[in-house]
């Protein structure tokens, strides 16, 4: 097709502003689908996003379109993932657009992660339609979000569009400014073939399907293809696009948007961001550099019936053809027995994992504080990377320990200003700049709305700050964050050691000035939560050989059945086959027995 | 020291009236109150049971329980009495037991009833302090437990139990140790002591729950029981079982047979009966008992469950335990053709090793410390 024909645009929007309803519209006016097939939101396919409001994996609708100048245009509609874990999948989709549309809430204005988008495809040059989305809603503050517009990204009020993607007001209006505003794309169809890989998922079938947007050449079916970045070698088995179902065709070419599917077993093999070219003939420069995101955060992940190990290996499996971006190992510990120390993008990416892992596989499981991974240099000189806190090396062989960390951007009504800054510094946030975003002072009692930048260890993140920022904020306050490199850290590990014996599961590494607190934490919710024993259990936090918190369990001196109710010794038996099977389920420590909830009354305490 | 002779041809019976004027704030057996024109009908049907129930086993001991037995008059006591009598079962030596409250008797009805063939009174004093016997919702003052000992003796008991009970919210030590040294000062032949359990739905559980008073704690308990171990072993009382102490000879031939896992025969709305190594439990609810006796036997048997001979074993050693002497290794041998000490070698070993059981030639038994903690050995003999 003529590429002056061609518009690939994706949606940039905040969780719930909107996206996948206007997209959903969008469908329905291009004729793509009756509106009484699109049953809800097509673009989000899985339950689970539909039920989070997310959109996790990305895909690409055709939609053709007639537009008033008497023309049909091929519209690409990409969609982008709406969280920030998945940041490098939303840069790879925004590489594969010439335009985007920007949605905004006019009841919540501008968000953090919405910003942070907007600024990457202002980097990668796209031609961006402002658009205030839910104007039929009484508390709309259209004059308010305008300005905001215009004082952060520089937009003027008369280039933004207003919709309401519920009702469809307004919506005929932006595929009209979609076909004048959006540059079509300008790759050459003689040059030889570059097409960027912006998702792809594991279909049982098929094997591996890559969306791709093709900007130089073409594909067509049967081409032996190379991945530029990963190395590896495919075959296009088939080759289409969607609108919304797959449609196979002979060819895809400059400008386009489609699918090929590739008989890979495995998404890491096939993974956002390569750059595709032919096996012969081949393009010399990949369309973008390749440097897939790596696990940040890692957890242990255990059945909570042990028995279910197999269960969940196969599960974890499964859902890693489809994810590149987790990562497992095994990992076993004496109390949960057999599990995996996986990696993840995010919190988020780590809440979708579990969430999956139970409700597609019904499993149950136990999942362990989530942790960063760290950069050691040993006094010898050798370097390691480690993810579990049990495999930290002694202080005395550790010449320099390193941490992630991550710059933070934070928007809030100017009101939650003070809390939030305590909040930041308390979770060892560096302030870097603040910026106030529009002039207009006094619309809202909550006061004019301010970007708060910092930077601070993703170890800070992955407790309750989340958590709390919305509960300081009120809610208003939204968070994107992006991350930064390896910074050296003060770090100690903190043991503990339960009648003298070291639990693995319950070491910890935080800062030194935190020790003795979270030490005392510890013990005491262990003392809380393991039953008293035959003998005195003394429960210790350490850092290295000092103690630094203790309690102790006394021992137990009274457990005896007094009297025997007018013969009913078969009641006695029940409640003795009780507390048997009660001990059965016990874990041991040496010779503790211990709940497996005392165990996950600890491991979650943040 | 034990009654032993030829047990495969004794039984005992016991028998439960669940009347009681009210209902004790720690009660969780049944009984009922404001039901006594039932009483009447009751007895009538209780008689009926026992004549289809009895067989000619010997009945070596009987035992009146409740609910409060001593709400029967003496005319009734000795209706009941004279039914079993018509059967010609009951061994002359037998152990005729009837509980006792104090409030609900004087010593008219008491001679009356010692007439009548009971020989043994188990007194439910519960405490020797009025304000724990107003939080226990006892019916009776702390003078009428001592009086009532008094008019049994005058009535010619002579072989009396006082039940007390420690472990109370808000009892000291040294408020336990004033009220045991006033029960040895008593002189009843037998004393049995229990701490207050409780199970989740009586009025002081809620008490509790609802943070009006003290959660019962078990260290408290633990030094009470100590305390009174060590009080009562000084002036000549034989603790002879987990709960029980008896001067010597008067250790109560009843609840022996319990613990010797023997057969007994419950008659009466919620008892229990061990027969031909089979426990069952009558109904619990006095409507369905009252109606369905006349019609089926069966009816009234809430449930019954086979015990196996691994059963037997584990409920003999777990009852035998409670004992002071502990089981006897000849008698399991006897019984279950096994060594209980190398049948259970790791169990003992590891009970051995945490203090809570030793062995003796022919026995093996808690120790001191094992008998607070009797739960934590009790579960291990149970089978896998």
């Amino acid at each position: 097709m003529d590429q002056s024909m061609i518009r690939n645009f994706c949606i940039i929007a905040h969780i719930d502003h909107g996206k996948s309803t206007l997209a959903d519209r969008l469908i329905e006016l291009t004729g793509a689908m009756s509106k009484d097939d699109i049953i809800e939101q097509v673009l989000d396919s899985m339950e689970l996003e539909r039920e989070r409001g997310i959109t996790i994996k990305a895909k690409a609708i055709r939609l053709d379109y007639h537009a008033k100048d008497g023309k049909n245009y091929r519209l690409n509609l990409i969609d982008t993932p709406g969280h920030v874990d998945f940041s490098y999948e939303v840069s790879r989709t925004i590489a594969a657009c010439e335009g985007a549309l920007l949605v905004i809430d006019v009841t919540q204005g501008i968000q953090a992660q919405t910003l942070a988008n907007v600024y990457l495809a202002m980097e990668h040059n796209l031609e961006i339609i402002p658009v205030l989305n839910k104007i039929d809603l009484a508390a709309a503050e259209p004059e308010h979000v305008l300005e905001e517009i215009k004082s952060v990204l520089g937009y003027k009020p008369d280039t933004v569009l207003s919709i309401s993607a519920k009702t469809g007001q307004g919506v005929p209006l932006v595929l009209e400014e979609i076909v004048k505003r959006i540059p079509p794309p300008n790759g050459n169809v003689n040059l030889p073939l570059r097409a960027l890989i912006f998702d792809s998922h594991y279909d049982s079938y098929k094997g591996v399907i890559a969306y791709l947007r093709v900007t130089d050449g073409q594909i067509s079916k049967g081409n032996k293809l190379r991945l530029m970045g990963q190395g590896t070698e495919i075959e296009a088995l088939e080759v289409g696009y969607f609108s919304p179902y797959p449609h196979p065709v002979e060819l895809l070419t400059a400008g386009e948007v489609g699918y090929i599917a590739t008989g890979l077993k495995y998404v890491g093999e096939c993974r956002v961001g390569d750059t595709i070219t032919s096996i012969a003939n081949g393009a010399a420069e990949p369309l973008i550099g390749y440097h897939p995101a790596k696990p940040m955060v890692f957890a242990g992940i255990y059945p909570a019936d042990a028995n279910d190990y197999q269960e969940l290996r196969e599960a974890i499996e499964r859902l890693s053809l489809n994810d590149a971006s987790l990562s497992y190992e095994l990992e076993s510990s004496p109390i949960l027995g057999n599990g995996f120390r996986c990696g993840f993008l995010g919190l988020l990416h780590l809440d979708i994992v579990c969430e999956r892992l139970e409700r597609e596989f019904y499993l149950s499981l136990v999942v362990t504080a989530p942790g960063v991974s760290f950069i050691v240099t040993k006094t010898n000189g050798q370097q390691l990377t480690v993810i579990n806190p049990t495999d930290l090396p002694p202080t005395t062989e550790t010449a320099k320990l390193e941490e992630p960390w991550v710059s933070i951007s934070i928007i809030t009504p100017s009101k939650f200003i003070g809390p939030l800054m305590e909040l930041i510094t308390e979770y060892s946030g560096v302030y870097k700049r603040t910026e106030y975003l529009g002039h207009s002072k006094t619309l809202s009692e909550l006061g004019q709305r301010v970007q708060l930048e910092y930077d601070m260890p993703l170890r800070s993140m992955l407790t309750t700050f989340y958590d709390q920022l919305k509960s300081r904020s009120q809610g208003y306050a939204s968070l994107d964050y992006n991350l930064i490199g390896y910074r050296e850290a003060k770090l100690v590990k903190i043991d503990v050691l339960v009648n003298q014996i070291v639990v693995d599961a319950f070491s910890r590494i935080v800062s030194p000035d935190k020790a003795h607190d979270v030490g005392k934490a510890m013990v005491h919710k262990l003392k809380e939560s393991i039953p008293r024993q035959l003998f005195n259990v003394p429960i210790q936090a350490a850092v290295g050989g000092r103690i630094v918190a203790r309690a102790d369990i006394p021992a137990k001196r009274k457990d005896v059945l007094a009297k025997c109710y007018g013969g009913d010794i078969t009641r006695k038996r029940k409640l003795l086959e009780k507390q048997k099977e009660g001990k059965k389920k016990m874990k041991h420590i040496g010779h503790i027995e211990v709940p497996k909830e005392a165990f996950l009354s600890v491991l979650k305490l943040n | 020291m034990l009654n032993q002779d030829l047990p495969e041809q004794n039984i005992a019976l016991y028998i439960h009236f669940p009347f009681c004027r009210r209902k004790c704030n720690y009660c969780s057996f049944v009984s009922y109150t404001s039901r006594d024109t039932d009483i009447i009908a009751y007895l009538g049907v209780l008689k009926k049971e026992i004549v289809l129930r009895a067989t000619d086993k010997h009945i070596n001991t009987i035992y009146f329980g409740g609910g409060t037995p001593s709400l029967l008059s003496n005319e009734q006591v000795e209706d009941i009495l004279s039914t079993i009598g018509s059967l010609n079962i009951i061994n002359k030596a037998a152990e005729i037991t009837m509980e006792a409250n104090p409030g609900t008797v004087d010593t008219s009805y008491l001679t009356a009833i010692r007439k009548s063939g009971i020989n043994r009174l188990s007194l439910g004093i519960q405490s020797l302090n009025d304000s724990e016997l107003t939080l226990l919702g006892r019916i009776h003052t702390a003078a009428e437990s001592r009086e009532v000992v008094l008019l049994a003796r005058n009535a010619g008991f002579t072989n009396l139990n006082i039940d007390l009970i420690y472990g109370i919210p808000q009892q000291t030590v040294s408020q336990w140790r004033a009220i045991l040294a006033e029960a040895i000062e008593l002189n009843p032949e037998h004393i049995s002591l229990y701490p207050l359990t409780l199970d989740g739905n009586e009025p002081l559980y809620h008490k509790i729950e609802r943070g009006e008073l003290p959660a019962l704690n078990p260290d408290i308990s633990a030094e009470q029981y100590e305390l009174a171990e060590d009080l009562l072993a000084n002036h000549g009382y034989q603790h002879y079982e987990i709960s029980n102490w008896a001067k010597e000879g008067y250790e109560c031939k009843h609840n022996l047979v319990y613990w010797q896992n023997l057969p007994y025969l419950g008659i009466g709305v919620a008892a229990h009966s061990y027969l031909d190594n089979h426990r069952l439990a009558n109904t619990s609810d006095l409507d369905q008992y009252l109606s369905k006796f006349y019609s089926n036997v069966k009816w009234v048997i809430d449930w019954e469950e086979e015990i196996d001979s691994k059963l037997q074993l584990a409920e003999s050693v777990i009852l035998g335990l409670r004992l002071s002497q502990g089981v006897s290794l000849n008698e399991i041998h006897g019984r279950f053709g096994i060594d209980l000490l190398s049948q259970y070698s790791s169990q003992v070993d590891h009970l051995a090793g945490l203090g809570l059981l030793e062995q003796t030639k022919s026995h093996m038994r808690l120790t001191r410390r094992g008998r607070l903690l009797g739960n934590e050995v009790f579960h291990q003999f149970l089978p896998a």
